[in-house]
């Protein structure tokens, strides 16, 4: 189970998981294996093997599985970005707070 | 300067990034007498490359992510002098690396230019600056808890940290950043520091460098945004320091702040951490 907030905004809201390049992924599931958040899920019998199947239980910031992809496959947000989105928010839940 | 490597490339044969490693392993031997260790033999007899690996300096050539070389250096507990993952190579020289198992021009560029680079390497010493913020004092005090058999320190006062475990010790308009037990312990032992780039601007929450043991690779994720003024240079060969101590002898580098300000209201206390990182042991198994 992930956390549901990550610095006090409601992880739901933050943009942040990893994209499968399915042109460069070659299903060796070294991803799946790797992650103990079960971001991914394999489907055996489908022609996408293996999806993103719950981004919400990626932790915000980490791209730790996209060192383990030999084709390299996994690509993640911008940080920066993603930095400012957290910022933003918090704003707004101060502003309503 | 002819420097002698032990060298273990993954020798990858599906793809051709495998091939490059044992490409450059063999330019190795013929420029400057370097020996090669053989991953498959190395697998099935140690012994046979025991003396070669303690005697030179050991250069792991990985071919992609999988980390063939890496993993296999680390199950035998060798110790990593230098490290070179053709993917990352190619990325950083902009070459693509085709489909074909064969090496054709552009892999063989990027061979020529990985050489380059690690032949003149030892000349570029990291020139260090002065560490400020060594303020952190020298007998710091933790809180513990015990999971199984393994201890995990929290030091309680004056440091911060992110939601990634990873701390910030701030002393004026620098800092020192490191990462926390509970990354030590879920890579088990450090084999090997890659550090940021001295005076490289780094956002909060952006890349600090990595460290890595045989199980996987850790991006160190600043607390805080700066430059990078200094890099604990002694992990470069002793990485285990890490494990040792993440906080004292283990930091990571120390920057020069931006706007601490603005990155503290992303960043908690002990109180909070303590909990979080609690929480964290408990849910996954070390
Ligand atoms: S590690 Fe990369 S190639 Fe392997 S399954 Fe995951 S995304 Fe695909
Ligand atoms: S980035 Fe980290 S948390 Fe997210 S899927 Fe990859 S390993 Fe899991």
């Amino acid at each position: 189970m992930s956390e549901n907030t990550f610095m006090g905004v409601p992880r739901d809201k933050i943009d942040w998981a990893p994209t499968i390049d399915y042109t460069k992924c070659d299903y060796c599931m070294e991803c799946d294996k790797f992650c103990p958040h079960q971001v991914f899920e394999v489907r055996e019998n489908e022609e996408k093997k293996l999806i993103v199947k719950n981004p919400n239980n990626c932790v915000v910031f980490c791209r730790a599985c996209s060192k383990t992809c030999g084709p390299d496959a996994l690509s993640f947000p911008n940080k920066p970005e993603t930095t400012k989105q957290i910022k933003e928010i918090r704003k707004e839940l101060e502003g309503n707070g | 300067m002819d420097k002698k490597f032990a060298v273990l490339p993954c020798n990858g044969l599906d793809k051709a990034a495998g091939s490059l490693t044992r490409e450059i392993a063999m330019r190795l031997v013929e420029e400057t007498g370097s020996e090669i260790i053989c991953p498959v033999f190395y697998r099935v007899v140690d012994a046979r490359y025991n003396k070669l690996a303690e005697e030179n300096p050991l250069l792991v050539i990985d071919g992609c992510g999988t980390r063939c070389a890496s993993k296999l250096a680390g199950e035998k507990g060798l110790k990593i002098a230098g490290k070179i993952n053709i993917n990352e190579e190619a990325k950083k020289n902009n070459v693509e690396i085709g489909a074909s198992l064969r090496l054709g021009e552009n892999e063989l560029h990027l061979c020529d230019l990985v050489l380059k680079d690690i032949l003149k390497e030892e000349e570029k010493e990291i020139k260090g600056e002065e560490n400020v913020a060594g303020a952190v004092p020298e007998n710091l005090e933790y809180e513990k808890f015990t999971k199984d058999k393994f201890i995990f320190r929290i030091p309680k006062e004056g440091f911060y940290y992110n939601e990634n475990d990873c701390w910030a010790y701030v002393v004026g308009n620098k800092a020192r950043i490191g990462v926390t037990d509970f990354v030590q312990k879920s890579l088990s032992d450090i084999m090997f520091f890659t550090p940021p780039a001295m005076g490289s601007e780094i956002e909060q929450f952006g890349e600090a460098g990595s460290i890595e043991s045989g199980k996987a690779v850790f991006e160190i994720i600043s607390p805080v945004s700066g430059m990078i003024t200094a890099i604990n240079e002694e992990l470069l060969d002793f990485p285990e320091y890490i494990n040792d101590n993440p906080y004292e002898k283990g930091w990571i580098a120390e920057l020069k702040l931006t706007d601490f300000e603005s990155d503290k209201e992303l960043l908690i206390g002990f109180d909070e951490y303590f909990e979080i990182v609690k929480r964290k042991v408990d849910e996954f198994h070390v």
